[in-house]
């Protein structure tokens, strides 16, 4: 039986937390799956219109976080449908691009970084 | 049958996007481990990556370090002086501080191997002195904050390296110039910003306090990619003069491969295509000093991402203090900026064109003579700068050609000295004027402009205090040059000869 929330450690590095309450690590509870009907508008993501029902992914995630942790200016983090370019994101550890980057389906405990290169400058 | 015409769905034609990874998961060096990251298509594990890295850095540092270049054979590395690294508080100079303090300050067993010994001389400690240098730019840029605390707070934790910060306005302080015993220098001389030919008058009053003379240089830029330009001319120049003040032979900075490219792209656009060579690395002679002793500019990260560094520094705990935008308030991004925005973009679904556009400049030989080197951002001058730029630009309004009709005087001017940059720095505007830089702007007054205390004190002023220079500063000419800009009816008379009726 599939879990109904997952528990997952959001971290960032490189200045990125200046944009999240300047707190480096959260820990978030998020459901497992993209839910159907949306809160209410104004939490609603283009990404839970679309494909609702679908497991969780990072995809997800990031606009999980822009409703509900993001603090200020969501064009520094989210372009385009991913994250900005000069943004990396490791999964576990390992460089998203090796685990198919925003499609990545989110598994309990996974810890997510998220890493600024373009700090300031 | 083929046909030449835009497909029929109108959509804009892309390039197809490829997987971020040439083969497997499988990490390239130990054929074993699950790879952790993707560095230009090539998938590494986090040891081999550690040593990749490390290698790349080496590679494009130790070479160098040694006053001539190593054989075949690995030397021992003796510099001939001490060590300044350029700290921004962004991510390549922290990733550069923490290699230099792995490698050569209290080497890192896990990352460094030792050959031969402790007492072995290749093991010995390579410079004698490190002081990292950070410039504090918040003084002169609006908006900005002042980070030379917490960037202190950084390099503190670090023993065996000194901290030196200084401020943007010690490029105008002759306090701060003198005391480095540098040579004299005038602080009276200005330049007129407003004038093409950006021409010198000894008509200041000396006791300018440095940060008045800096946003007075600041306030006169014409447009607004002017301002970052300037800026990191001045930062670039106080690192120079401050290793050489501290008899460095090496100073470092944290460029990556990304910030070159960056730098390359919008250098060219700016004009910049002489001085590619000296953007990669260069052996700098000041100016001002006869002392033949060079301090030979180094960007070890050179061959290394900004997407590499910034896993490096994750993996290794680095704290990023962040660095300020040097942006002009109220107007729209500059060259810089835009050309920032378009390379990281591009790096992050064609990593490779990103060390392409480096690798290609490297290759590019500047066409054309050098005609000494510019006074103010002391790269080199090409020849024939301003006889070309006449030929390409319009560049006067009927009222101008009016007032040098009745110019008479003949007034030293600085345009002659200046590289094809810094000239189109101080000279080139928009079409729209930017709104004053300084909130308090018309305090300032708007008249000449400071110059940076090495402009000043160049050889091209060095005349006893003059503006009757007769010192060399290009091979061909011995005199200082005065240059007056003709108006129409006299460029005609000069040709009238040649010229066909109407």
């Amino acid at each position: 039986m599939s879990q109904s929330t997952l528990s997952i450690k959001v971290e960032f590095g490189g200045g990125l937390e200046l944009l999240f309450s300047n707190q480096r690590s959260h820990k978030v509870s998020l459901p497992s799956h993209v839910p159907t009907a949306p809160p209410d508008a104004n939490t609603t993501s283009e990404q839970g219109k679309k494909e609702s029902g679908r497991p969780a992914d990072i995809t997800y995630l990031m606009y999980w976080m822009r409703d509900n942790l993001l603090k200020e200016r969501e064009e520094l983090f989210i372009e385009n449908g991913t994250v900005r370019p000069g943004i990396l994101v490791l999964v576990n550890d390992t460089d998203w691009e090796l685990e198919g980057e925003g499609e990545y389906v989110l598994q309990d405990g996974d810890e997510i970084v998220f890493i600024s290169t373009l700090h300031g400058g | 049958m083929a046909s030449c015409e835009n497909p029929e769905n109108g959509a804009d034609a892309l390039m197809p996007r490829t997987r971020k990874y040439d083969k497997s998961k499988i990490c390239v060096k130990c054929k074993e481990r699950h790879g952790n990251i993707v560095a230009r298509h090539t998938v590494y594990c986090r040891e081999c990556f550690i040593s990749f890295f490390t290698f790349k850095f080496r590679r494009a540092l130790e070479p160098y370090v040694n006053a001539k270049p190593d054989g075949p054979r690995r030397k021992a590395l003796k510099p001939t002086g001490n060590l300044l690294i350029g700290y921004s508080g962004g991510i390549g100079s922290a990733v550069l501080m923490d290699l230099v303090y792995r490698h050569y300050v209290h080497p890192d067993s896990t990352i460094v191997t030792s050959e031969g010994g402790k007492a072995h001389p290749r093991n010995e400690r390579v410079w004698e002195k490190i002081t990292v240098c950070y410039v504090e730019v918040s003084d002169a840029l609006p908006g900005t904050k002042d980070r030379t605390t917490e960037i202190q707070n950084v390099i503190d934790q670090m023993d065996g390296v000194e901290f030196l910060p200084i401020r943007l306005q010690d490029a105008f302080d002759f306090a701060w110039w003198n005391k480095r015993g540098f040579c004299p220098s005038d602080p009276t001389l200005g330049a007129d910003f407003s004038d093409e030919l950006l021409q010198v008058q000894a008509t200041l009053t000396p006791d300018i306090p440095p940060l008045t003379a800096l946003r007075l240089y600041l306030a006169s830029l014409p447009t607004a990619s002017a301002l970052p330009t300037a800026v990191q001319t001045l930062v670039r120049l106080l690192l120079q003069y401050t290793a050489i003040s501290m008899n460095c032979s090496h100073l470092l900075l944290g460029t990556s491969l990304t910030s070159l490219a960056i730098s390359l792209i919008a250098g060219i656009s700016q004009g910049g295509g002489f001085h590619v060579r000296e953007e990669a690395q260069e052996e700098w002679l000041p100016n001002c000093l006869d002392t033949g002793r060079a301090v030979r500019i180094i960007r070890p990260l050179r061959e290394i991402g900004m997407k590499e560094c910034g896993v490096w520094a994750w993996w290794m705990h680095l704290p990023i203090v962040g660095r300020e935008k040097w942006h002009w308030p109220g107007t729209k991004p500059g060259i810089g900026r835009l050309t920032k925005d378009f390379i990281i973009g591009l790096e992050k679904d064609y990593p490779s064109t990103v060390s392409t556009i480096v690798r290609t400049c490297g290759k590019l030989a500047p066409k054309g003579d050098t005609a000494g080197k510019c006074v103010i951002c002391e790269r080199p001058v090409q020849t024939g700068v301003q006889e070309w730029k006449a030929r390409i630009a319009i560049r006067a309004s009927q009222d101008e050609q009016a007032t040098w009709a009745n110019s008479s005087t003949m007034t030293p001017s600085l345009a002659p000295y200046l590289c094809y940059v810094c000239l189109t720095t101080f000279t080139s505007k928009g079409a729209r004027a930017p709104p004053p830089l300084y909130s308090d702007d018309s305090d300032l007054g708007h008249g000449l402009s400071p110059l940076p205390t090495w402009t000043t004190s160049s050889r091209l002023f060095r005349a006893h205090g003059t503006l009757t220079v007769t010192e060399d500063i290009t091979p061909d000419e011995d005199e200082f040059t005065v240059a007056r800009k003709l108006p129409r009816s006299e460029m005609r008379d000069v040709v009238k000869e040649f010229l066909l009726d109407e």
